[in-house]
């Protein structure tokens, strides 16, 4: 389990940056060069919009990682991300079938038990942070529902989630009545006066359309990409010179530091680049908030210690003394939480729920968790490794988008371009051994 | 000469598995090898077998006189050279005549000819005098006749050379002694066979030369007639081992509180709905080492399984540790009550073999390296070191995989891992199974340890003198039946006879005259 940069990541950005390089060439303006302001795919515009979708397909996939470890798969992602995003934005619509239950189930209340008694459980319209949250247990409760299926009706995940994916599908056209809802809902410019400390904030209600036209100032941005360097030097250091202590074997300093200091230009360069525009989008820190929460996980805690030995070896799990079904379950709620978050930054990003949100998404997130490099029998993957591999799909789409590549030609790219960096990989691992 | 191996030298990363070793076979031979896991054995068979190919070894090969230049293990197959593993590879849904012509499948019309498939398995199967009917599913059969399956299967290739990992592993005696027959019978047809064993009887009975490797070289080849079990051992170690069962009997040993008591014990098979534990009543001492024996089959296996609560349906009876009921029924709760156990299929039920050593250690004792799920590294690298450490494991660090190391280290990894979680009743499934004579004997030093600091202790083994060297007490299982209690004074034969449900009378120690009925009420002699 060693926590390295591997020779397979850096392989894997390689690809990414000749990806990168080949868009740039192929999409510069004849005659006006190829470097930065003239180049589409190299605007600082394009850049931002590619950050929002990196961001919404890695965070889709880092979920995944977290059902692929223990060795199940979730088809039902992408119609989870449509469905999710539909009931929220629906919700604070207060519009079609759910709010009207929602609505009965509040005149119920009142007509049983006074008014007074309703008032915990307004009808919609609700403002944007209840509509989520809402939404957030409705996501865990069905996923909780899958993983429990899967692991106690020994049902295999593939035909769950499968059953899954049609069901929310339906579900999903069910609930916005298949048509198409703005998520710019009532709530618009609607705000809670909160007071501390004397003063008194205006925090906004309309949080949805928010998530992805919010973004982080240029300064702010600086500085918290300082602050989390130097975090980063420290845990870093601690790390080293608890290696050393304990005779570990690992980096040597110097290793250490020029890693450190790789990502640091990253992310600072990121930063930079991101404040040429409006500055780092919100969906941006939203993914990094999320992927340190798992990478922290799968890492660091004894929870992913059991979904790697789950997928490893099943069998040895349970007679080590793992909880298998209580693990797995909860690595299902986990990817409903994070399906629901995903949900809501797609939607946001369309502007609007319509039908097609969330359409093959799972099989982007299954094909960015393949290329970088987890197994899909499970005990094997990164979410560094998933990051670079949502990374490729996202610029590879977003790409072809700028060329003006149909979406036929678009499937049949991105389908060739999974199958090969698979077949890339075992060679390469063959080779390996 | 069949086959010979010259000088060979085979570098890994690090190690050099073998150095200059030079081996030879001729038609009509049983040629054993012996040493110790990790003294080159595997290494070997891998570039017999082609797994490691031409060019990745120093020396040369030759098959009939001719330099092998194998690619893989189509080309080895191709030159007449085929393995049996330990772990075996037939297709558990297909028949016995189905995997025998696996990938030569007779064919008429471009169409599976079944009919002949059938009857050339059948003829081969009656030229090698093995009682199984073509027709068979292979999941129907026991260990020891998917063995001869596979053999057959070898054979049916015009295979000439037979190479035979650690075939009787998984063998009750019955099945070893028919897998032996037959070996004898092959010999007598000029099919040449390399045998691996630790069972020195074995190799013994069977083989015309023995050659001994340590250390990835060879230490001696010569006539079995002209050595005898005591030199080939002390080769294979390279010191003497004076005492291989050292088992130290501690005074008043199981007088106190039983550790572990079990009751008219009845276990159904949860998928076919049989019987298959009847009414099994012991109990275990701290400090004591309760062996338990019996065939293949027997219900010993399932026993563990079940008291550890993997396995089975409990119809009536009941677990008690240290004098209170167990009531947990998963292996975590278990576990957390304090009795853990070690399977006999280590790399089935005890390792994560993708990961590394420290992984495997720390499984299952996470909680005590984390505060509130999240892992210290520190706690846990000291604490693995520690027992990597304790057991020595032959490895260059815990950041090996546990797939790369021999069976005895691996088997030294499953034991520490359990031992870490510090449990007061210990389960042995047999713990030195295919492992090497000097990793068994620090494995009976473990055991000795254990109860010298009053654990509890069954171990279950399909090794008599094991039995009889080890155990305190020893119980011998027929078809899901205690049929025996024994001290540690009796004979192998009294045991087998036990396991084998031979209701022969055991002069030695009559039952106690007030637990038998009154009609079956015998004057004693």
């Amino acid at each position: 389990m060693s926590n390295r940069f591997s020779l397979r990541d850096l392989s894997l950005l390689f690809a990414l940056l000749a990806i990168a390089a080949y868009f740039t060439y192929s999409v510069r303006d004849a005659g006006a060069g190829m470097f930065y302001e003239n180049n589409p795919f190299l605007s600082a515009r394009t850049l931002s919009q590619l950050v929002v979708e990196v961001s919404i397909t890695a965070m889709l996939a880092v979920g995944m990682l977290l059902v692929i470890l223990p060795g199940h798969i979730d088809l039902a992602a992408g119609s989870g991300v449509g469905l999710l995003g539909g009931l929220a934005t629906v919700l604070i619509n207060g519009t079609g079938w759910v709010t009207e239950s929602l609505a009965a189930f509040h005149d119920f209340i009142a007509r049983t038990f006074g008014p007074e008694a309703a008032g915990w459980c307004p009808p919609p319209p609700w403002p944007d942070p209840v509509a989520m949250l809402f939404t957030l247990v409705i996501a865990t409760l069905f996923w909780g529902f899958m993983g429990s299926l899967i692991v106690r009706g020994r049902i295999q995940a593939f035909i769950v989630t499968l059953g899954g994916m049609l069901i929310f599908k339906g579900l999903f056209w069910n609930v916005i009545g298949s048509r198409t809802i703005s998520v710019t809902g009532t709530t618009v410019g609607k705000t809670w006066a909160v007071t501390a400390g004397g003063e008194t904030f205006q925090i906004p209600q309309d949080w949805l359309h928010r998530l992805t036209t919010e973004y982080v100032d240029a300064r702010t941005g600086l500085l918290a990409a300082g602050v989390i360097v130097g975090l980063m030097f420290i845990a870093r250091l601690r790390a080293w010179s608890r290696r050393k202590g304990l005779g570990i074997e690992g980096d040597d300093f110097e290793l250490t530091f020029v890693k450190w200091l790789i990502a640091a230009q990253m992310l600072f360069i990121f930063v930079l680049v991101a404040n040429q525009y409006k500055g780092v989008p919100l969906p941006a820190v939203l993914f990094a908030a999320v992927a340190f929460v798992v990478h922290t996980l799968t890492r660091h805690t004894r929870f992913g210690r059991h979904l790697y030995a789950i997928g490893g070896n099943e069998e040895a799990a349970i007679i080590s003394g793992i909880r298998v079904q209580r693990v797995t379950i909860w690595a299902f709620i986990l990817m409903g939480i994070i399906v629901a978050i995903t949900g809501f930054m797609q939607t946001a990003y369309a502007g609007a729920t319509t039908t097609v949100i969330g359409d093959l998404m799972e099989l982007d997130a299954v094909a960015a968790c393949v290329i970088g490099g987890v197994s899909l029998k499970g005990g094997r993957g990164t979410v560094m490794g998933v990051f670079l591999g949502a990374l490729i799909m996202a610029t590879l789409a977003k790409g072809m988008s700028l060329m003006g590549v149909g979406p036929e030609h678009k499937y049949m790219i991105r389908g060739t371009v999974l199958v090969l960096a698979v077949w890339m990989d075992t060679r390469l691992n063959r080779r390996a051994v | 000469m069949i086959l010979s191996a010259r000088q060979i030298t085979k570098r890994f990363p690090g190690v050099t598995a073998l150095e200059n070793v030079s081996f030879d076979l001729d038609s009509g031979e049983i040629h054993a090898l012996c040493g110790e896991n990790g003294a080159g054995k595997s290494t070997l068979i891998k570039l017999l077998s082609g797994i490691h190919p031409y060019g990745s070894y120093e020396g040369r090969l030759e098959v009939n006189g001719e330099e092998a230049r194998f690619r893989g293990i189509a080309d080895s197959a191709a030159a007449g050279v085929a393995v049996i593993y330990q772990e075996l590879a037939l297709v558990e849904e297909m028949t016995v005549a189905e995997n025998i012509f696996l990938g030569c499948e007779p064919r008429r019309f471009g169409l599976l000819d079944t009919a002949r498939m059938h009857r050339e398995a059948a003829a081969l199967l009656k030229k090698f005098q093995i009682e199984i009917a073509p027709a068979t599913p292979v999941s129907q059969l026991g260990v020891g006749q998917k063995q001869l399956v596979e053999i057959v299967k070898a054979l049916g290739k015009q295979s000439r050379i037979l190479i035979l990992d650690e075939p009787t592993a998984a063998l009750a005696e019955h099945e070893a002694r028919i897998l032996l027959n037959t070996l004898r019978d092959l010999r007598g047809r000029g099919i040449a066979c390399i045998y691996i064993s630790h069972r020195l009887d074995e190799v013994f009975a069977l083989a015309d030369r023995i050659t001994v490797l340590r250390d990835g070289g060879t230490v001696f080849t010569c006539k079995a007639s002209g050595t005898n079990k005591a030199h080939v051992i002390r080769n294979m170690v390279g010191r003497e081992i004076t005492e291989l069962f050292p088992r130290v009997v501690r005074m008043g040993a199981g007088l106190k509180m039983p550790a572990l008591e079990v009751k008219a014990l009845t276990v159904a098979d949860p998928r076919t709905g049989r019987e298959r534990l009847s009414d099994l009543t012991f109990s275990v001492g701290p400090g004591e080492v309760v062996g338990i024996g019996g065939l293949m089959g027997s219900g010993r296996t399932e026993l563990l399984m079940h008291l550890f609560g993997a396995w089975g349906h409990r119809m009536f009876g009941s677990v008690a540790l240290a004098g209170k009921p167990l009531r947990a029924k998963t292996p975590a709760a278990v576990l957390s009550k304090g009795m853990a156990l070690v399977s006999e299929e280590r790399r089935r039920f005890g390792l994560v073999m993708e990961q590394s050593i420290g992984f495997n250690l720390s499984l299952s004792s996470l909680r005590k390296m984390s505060t509130l799920g999240l892992l210290s590294a520190a706690r846990e690298h000291e604490r693995n070191f520690a027992f990597f450490r304790r057991f020595r494991v032959k490895a260059p660090g815990l950041g090996s995989r546990v797939s790369k190391l021999s069976g005895g280290n691996q088997q030294k990894v499953v034991l520490a891992k359990v031992l870490m979680t510090d449990p007061s009743v210990i389960l042995l499934d047999e713990p030195t199974r295919g492992i090497d004579v000097g990793a068994k004997t620090e494995i009976y030093g473990l055991i000795n340890d254990l109860t010298a600091a009053g654990k509890a202790v069954i171990l279950v083994s399909s090794e008599l003198p094991e039995l009889l060297g080890m155990s305190d007490r020893i119980l011998m299982l027929h078809e899901g039946r205690i049929s025996g209690e024994f001290g540690p004074g009796a004979t192998q034969e009294e045991l087998l006879a036990a396991a084998m449900g031979t209701p022969i009378a055991l002069p030695a120690r009559p039952l106690p005259k007030y637990l038998l009925p009154p009609a079956l009420y015998l004057p004693t002699l």
